[in-house]
């Protein structure tokens, strides 16, 4: 089951990223289409990121001590200033370790 | 050797980027194993797979249980991309044989792309500059796999404390933080977020190609009035 999604998921990227340079597409591709392109990466990740800080849970807004998410507002905001993968993970990381580990002090 | 000179060209142009994508390839190779792959699955997903950012997606739709479909979709989605990258490659390898097409497409990725595309834009000899490409996208590829097996390596090693799992969405803010270049961009953040809040809580299982979908259309109905930000 693993080992399918793997293989399905390897043959689509490659598929992505032979199939125009194999000269197959003989139509232009409607520019329309390709300003859709360029949404999607955002339009895909955004959802992961909302869903794995937990916002809601059991039909009910966490937001009280909901460490993750301050500590992903944190990272948001590290994130444009720096402009840096590893920092904005740093920092992210470390300030939830912070808060969910010294909360009761 | 001017072919070699080219292909090496490539490779030294490729590598300063590798500081950002060898941690990067340790942290999918750490939480392939904390997400419970075995060593040679999360090994060859890189090179069967091998895009950085689709990997993790992979991983963290897996954990949380979605199906097939959704993984190969969302999958195919954050790589559709490259499928424009591609296109503006064309041109410059049309007259190449179907096997270097195979390879170089292959070896297509973000980071390869960002440093061959410039070359072939600005070299008036055309006709060597796919060894351009082949420098890059072999050092990005030498690097992806060596770095996901270190990641593979210290994966059960590391402190419970860390609680790893949230690295998946710091590293994706990393990601979609600098796409938002205008105000477009900015409406598909918004709506993909929060249709992605209502759906998933409607108990929703595709929540995530609904909620991107709410997303691309937000953006394309907003590109009208687009400014940068």
């Amino acid at each position: 089951m693993i080992w399918t999604t793997i293989f399905l998921c390897g043959l689509v990227t490659f598929l992505i990223r032979f199939v125009p340079l194999s000269g197959v597409l003989t139509k232009e591709i409607p520019p329309f289409l390709k300003n859709t392109f360029k949404y999607i990466p955002l339009a895909v990740l955004t959802p992961i990121i909302v869903n794995d800080l937990s916002i809601i849970q059991n039909n009910n807004l966490y937001l009280m001590d909901n460490y993750k998410l301050y500590a992903a507002i944190v990272a948001i905001v590290v994130a444009i200033v720096s402009n840096n993968i590893l920092v904005t993970i740093f920092v992210g990381m470390a300030s939830f370790l912070i808060m969910s580990n010294f909360s009761n002090i | 050797m001017i072919k070699w000179k080219i292909f090496k060209q490539g490779v030294f142009e490729e590598l300063p980027l590798q500081l950002g994508v060898f941690p990067f390839g340790i942290i999918y190779g750490v939480m392939a194993i904390e997400t419970g792959l075995s060593p040679l699955q999360a090994f060859l997903m890189s090179s069967i797979i091998f895009g950085g950012a689709s990997q993790i997606v992979f991983l963290q739709l897996l954990s949380s249980g979605s199906t097939m479909g959704i993984i190969v979709t969302s999958v195919g989605a954050i790589n559709s991309r490259h499928f424009l990258y591609s296109l503006s490659m064309l041109e410059f390898l049309k007259s190449l044989s179907l096997k270097w097409r195979i390879l170089l497409g292959y070896l297509l990725t973000d980071e390869a792309y960002a440093v061959s595309i410039r070359k072939f834009m600005n070299e008036p000899n055309k006709q060597f500059i796919h060894f351009h490409l082949l420098g890059s996208g072999i050092t990005l590829f030498l690097s992806w796999q060596l770095s996901t097996l270190t990641g593979i390596f210290l994966g059960g090693d590391l402190p419970e404390f860390l609680d790893l799992q949230f690295i998946i969405p710091l590293t994706f803010i990393a990601i979609v933080i600098p796409m938002i270049k205008s105000i477009s961009t900015l409406f598909v953040v918004i709506s993909s977020g929060f249709a992605a809040l209502i759906c998933k809580n409607l108990d929703i299982n595709f929540w995530i190609i609904l909620a991107a979908c709410v997303g691309i259309i937000s953006g394309v109905l907003t590109s009208k009035m687009d400014k940068k930000l």
